[in-house]
C-alpha cells in the first residue's frame, strides 16, 4: 500500500495543477474580461493569425543573427519572447471562449451526445496543458526553438475550434459566430 | 453603417491624401509619424487644411485615420531589415544629428504615439517591440560609424 503513495500523490498533484489551469482559464480571464470589456471591442487591424506569423516567423531572426552582436541577439530572444508568451495567452483565450459559448449553450440544450462531449472536454483540457507547457518552453528555450511545436500546438487549436463550431451549429446555429474572423487557424511557419 | 460604405465616401479623399502629400514622405516610417503627429491626442480627430477644404473636415480626418491605419500595417508586416530601413530614411530626413534621435526615441520612447487609435492590442504590442529593437541596432551601427571616424 505503501508503494502506491507516491503514485497517488502524483496524481493527486497533476489534478491540482488542471484544476488550477481551468480555474485561471475560464473564471479569471472570464471575469478580468467583464471588468475590461473596451478590449474586446477595438477594431482588429491585423488578424491574429498574422500577427503569429510575424512573431515566430524566421526572417527577423535569421537577419538579427548573421547582421547584428550577441547583445542584440539576447535583446531580439527577450522581446519576442514576451510577444510570444502575450501571444500564446491571447490564443488560450480565445479557446476558453469557444468553450465557454459552448458551455452556455450546451447547457440548454436537449440534444447532447454524452460521449461528444466528454471527448471535447478532454481535448480543452489537454489543450490548457499543451499551452501552458508552449508558454514554459518558451520561457526556457526562446520562441525561435518553439517555434515548430507551438506551429503543431495551434493546428490542433484550429482542429478543436472546428469541432466546437460544429457542435455549437448542431446545438445552437443562432450563436456559431461567436469567435470572429481573427482566431487563429494555426500557420505558423516552422 | 457598413465599413465598405464608409470607404466608398472617404475613398477620394484618401486617394487625394496619397497622391498630393504622403508620396513626397521619404517612406513609411515618416508617413506614420506625420500622419500620427496631425491627429490632436486629446481627441483623436485628425486635422488637414487641404484636404478639409477640399472634402469636409470630418472626411478628413476620417481618410487620415485610414491612411494611417493603412501605413502602420505596412511597416508592422515588413521584416525588421526594411523597418530598419525605413527608420533610418526618417532619421535622416529630419534635420536633427541621427545620434540625437536616437537618443531621444530610445529614452523618451516618442515612437508609442505613432500608434493609430484603432489598434488591436498585440498588434501595438508587436510593433512597439520591432521599433525598439530596430532602433538598438540603428543606435549600433550608428556608435560603430563614430568609432571608425574617430579613429581614422
Amino acid at each position: 500500500m505503501s508503494q502506491l503513495l507516491p503514485y497517488l500523490f502524483l496524481g493527486l498533484l497533476l489534478f491540482a495543477v488542471l484544476a488550477w489551469w481551468v480555474w485561471d482559464t475560464i473564471v479569471h480571464r472570464a471575469a478580468a474580461e467583464v471588468l475590461a470589456p473596451h478590449r474586446s471591442r477595438v477594431k482588429s487591424v491585423a488578424s491574429h493569425r498574422d500577427l503569429g506569423e510575424r512573431i515566430f516567423g524566421p526572417e527577423d531572426w535569421d537577419f538579427v543573427s548573421r547582421e547584428t552582436s550577441w547583445e542584440i541577439h539576447r535583446m531580439f530572444q527577450r522581446e519576442r519572447t514576451v510577444l510570444a508568451i502575450s501571444w500564446l495567452r491571447r490564443t488560450r483565450l480565445q479557446v476558453s471562449q469557444v468553450m465557454r459559448a459552448h458551455l452556455a449553450v450546451a447547457q440548454k440544450s436537449e440534444d447532447l451526445k454524452l460521449t461528444t462531449e466528454i471527448r471535447l472536454a478532454m481535448s480543452y483540457l489537454l489543450f490548457l496543458v499543451l499551452c501552458n507547457s508552449l508558454i514554459g518552453w518558451i520561457r526556457l528555450l526562446g520562441p525561435v526553438r518553439a517555434r515548430k511545436i507551438v506551429g503543431q500546438t495551434l493546428q490542433w487549436a484550429a482542429q478543436l475550434r472546428g469541432a466546437f463550431e460544429q457542435l455549437m451549429a448542431r446545438v445552437d446555429p443562432e450563436s456559431c459566430g461567436v469567435v470572429g474572423p481573427n482566431f487563429n487557424r494555426g500557420t505558423v511557419r516552422s | 453603417m457598413s465599413l465598405e460604405r464608409r470607404n466608398i465616401d472617404i475613398e477620394p479623399a484618401m486617394t487625394d491624401l496619397r497622391s498630393r502629400t504622403l508620396s513626397r514622405l521619404p517612406g513609411d516610417f515618416s508617413r506614420l509619424v506625420y500622419l500620427a503627429s496631425s491627429r490632436d491626442l486629446s481627441t483623436g480627430r485628425y486635422s488637414h487644411d487641404g484636404l478639409a477644404f477640399h472634402f469636409s473636415e470630418t472626411v478628413a480626418s476620417k481618410a487620415m485615420a485610414a491612411c494611417h491605419t493603412e501605413v502602420f500595417d505596412r511597416l508592422l508586416f515588413c521584416s525588421l531589415e526594411e523597418l530598419i530601413e525605413e527608420l533610418g530614411k526618417y532619421i535622416s530626413s529630419t534635420e536633427v544629428r541621427p545620434g540625437d534621435v536616437l537618443r531621444s526615441w530610445k529614452h523618451l520612447g516618442s515612437y508609442r504615439v505613432t500608434i493609430p487609435l484603432e489598434c488591436d492590442e498585440m498588434a501595438a504590442e508587436v510593433f512597439l517591440s520591432n521599433v525598439k529593437i530596430a532602433l538598438a541596432i540603428l543606435q549600433r551601427r550608428h556608435e560603430s560609424v563614430l568609432q571608425d571616424e574617430q579613429s581614422a
